[in-house]
């Protein structure tokens, strides 16, 4: 691994008055220059633990080091170092967007005048030019969103951790995001962690990913390295117009992702039957693909346990 | 990618941090119209019927007495209500993660709120006191006075923000503390109408001592007894924002 931003060691968080931990025990190095998504399910403990990272909470016991030395022995050394976008989208919104932009730039370390051009070239990356004089509470929470990806961003620190950037976006906006975060690391090597429910898109800008249950992680390390565990499985995406759900097969395990539709992960050896019985059946629609990152996800989140793979 | 960024400077902190807060005149000047100008002026004007006939001290009271509510509404109330709502949407946290002092957030805070205050404090002074037909004599030391009591109010009304779990309940600790400081003492009334017992209580109300303050400084006569008032709403208002800055959740240092 290349130069070590982040290091964690052994992380343990407990809330008062809850038995179980909210980070139980978690250690993990995050090197410069990587992007590092962290997927679970609500309540894994992943905000508990970015928020830790950028010293908002402060952990029952472990230690988080940035560039080697530990976070609470110089806060101001973390907001000089760390963009954070934090999960709550409504932070800065008594500002226009150019003025939250411009005035966290500038208290970021820039100059007046830097903080203008880094003001002007954000707007003009997060597609934001359009809204420069609004209210930032009378966005929507897509341009909300977009703002808060921004602000996060303004300064161009060496790290940001972003929780749940994707969030209320589009699927227009939510590629440009990806886009973006892609462009901005390969350009100025900036170290990105973010947190996600999005898997499935993720996938293509993330490098390493841990998947978080229950206040740990369940497993850490690059996709393809990961998917190796899926790799005789396959998704299957079925669609059926009307929200009736068709005679299936007894043996499909599967799971509704809208009122049209549901995906099931199969064996690779039982596609041709399994296509062979669906086939008949009208007006379904399907699409067959590999493992991607969020059957991934739920085959750690649903228990499996896997030794983490610095 | 910047490796070496700075810390801005305290006065670029100041000066940031005030200008980000005295955006909120965008929501906060209607409901200055409201309780910074209309409502001290009706209290003005029936307090004044009231005291009609008890002579000029009680009429003095009336106004100074306005003029303290115009305050507490502007500054304690709207500070109260600032740092619940900044604790509820995350800005705290998020300006938690820039390189900036807690303090600076708290002072840059109180004092926009001040300068939002100033068209209500002007328009009770001036209003209040044509329709009181009290003569002004203004003190020099005005300058000294005002802020003293916004600050201490603000300094209240910030403690009350940060502690209070929801901005509906900051809301209502803050209402429940303008009606008792009202009329714990003598703020509107003078001390000639008050029980003895609520005069000795009133020796622990902050608004006692800044509606005694704000009447030497504006109608006179200055007297010695300003500088305990002025030493009592500086300790309090040192008080009251250091408190605010210890529950504050900051960096975790």
């Amino acid at each position: 691994m290349a130069e070590v931003v982040y290091e964690v060691d052994d992380l343990v968080k407990y809330y008062r008055g809850r038995a179980e931990p909210a980070t139980d025990h978690v250690s993990l190095d995050i090197g410069r220059g990587e992007i590092f998504g962290i997927l679970g399910d609500n309540g894994a403990g992943k905000s508990t633990l970015v928020r830790q990272l950028v010293n908002l909470l402060r952990p029952t016991s472990g230690v988080i080091r940035l560039f080697g030395e530990p976070v609470d022995r110089d806060p101001v050394r973390v907001a000089r170092t760390v963009g954070y976008m934090p999960q709550s989208s409504a932070a800065l919104n008594r500002l226009t967007v150019a003025e939250a932009l411009y005035f966290v730039a500038h208290l970021r370390g820039l100059t007046r005048r830097d903080a203008v051009r880094e003001r002007d070239a954000a707007l003009e990356t997060w597609r934001l030019g359009g809204i420069r004089g609004t209210s930032s509470s009378r966005l929507s929470g897509g341009q909300r969103r977009l703002l808060q990806l921004a602000i996060a961003m303004a300064g161009r620190l060496p790290v940001v951790v972003l929780d749940e950037p994707t969030n209320d976006l589009d699927p227009v906006n939510r590629k440009h995001v990806w886009e973006v975060l892609r462009a901005v690391n390969a350009e100025h090597g900036t170290t990105i962690i973010f947190i996600t429910h999005d898997a499935i898109e993720a996938e293509r800008i993330v490098q390493r990913v841990g998947i978080m249950r229950g206040g740990s992680f369940t497993a850490i390390g690059p996709p393809a390295e990961l998917k190796r565990v899926l790799r005789n499985r396959m998704r299957l995406e079925v669609g059926f117009p009307g929200g009736r759900l068709p005679e299936l097969p007894a043996d499909l395990v599967y799971r509704r992702t809208s009122e049209d539709a549901l995906v099931a992960t199969v064996d690779a050896a039982r596609v041709p039957s399994l296509l062979a019985e669906l086939g008949p059946v009208d007006a379904l629609d399907f699409r067959l693909y590999s493992a991607t990152l969020e059957d991934l996800y739920l085959h750690y989140a649903n228990g499996h346990q896997e030794t983490d793979a610095h | 990618m910047r490796m070496d960024t700075k810390r801005p400077t305290l006065i670029d902190q100041f000066v940031d941090l005030g200008l980000m807060q005295l955006s909120n005149w965008r929501w906060s000047w209607r409901g200055m119209v409201v309780t910074g100008m209309v409502t001290p002026l009706l209290s003005a004007l029936a307090m004044g019927a009231l005291a009609k006939g008890s002579g000029p001290a009680a009429i003095a009271h009336v106004l100074t007495g306005s003029i303290v509510l115009a305050l507490m509404f502007e500054n304690q109330n709207k500070v109260a209500q600032n740092f619940s709502f900044m604790k509820q949407v995350g800005t705290l946290d998020f300006l938690a993660t820039l390189p900036v002092h807690r303090f600076m957030v708290i002072v840059a805070t109180v004092l926009a709120f001040f300068v939002l205050s100033l068209p209500a404090l002007v328009v009770t002074v001036v209003a209040g006191s044509a329709l009181l037909g009290v003569t002004l004599s203004v003190s020099p030391l005005v300058v000294l006075v005002i802020p003293l009591c916004v600050l201490s109010l603000a300094g209240i009304g910030a403690f009350i923000g940060i502690t209070a779990r929801t901005p509906e309940e900051a809301g209502s600790l803050t209402l429940m503390a303008t009606i008792l400081m009202l009329f714990a003492g003598p703020v509107v009334l003078p001390p000639d109408r008050l029980p003895e017992w609520l005069l000795r209580l009133s020796d622990f109300s902050p608004s006692s001592y800044a509606a005694d303050a704000v009447r030497q400084v504006l109608i006179g006569p200055v007297t010695g007894r300003l500088w305990l008032d002025a030493g009592v709403l500086a300790a309090l208002a040192a008080l009251a924002l250091w408190f605010t800055g210890f529950k504050m959740q900051w960096k975790s240092a």
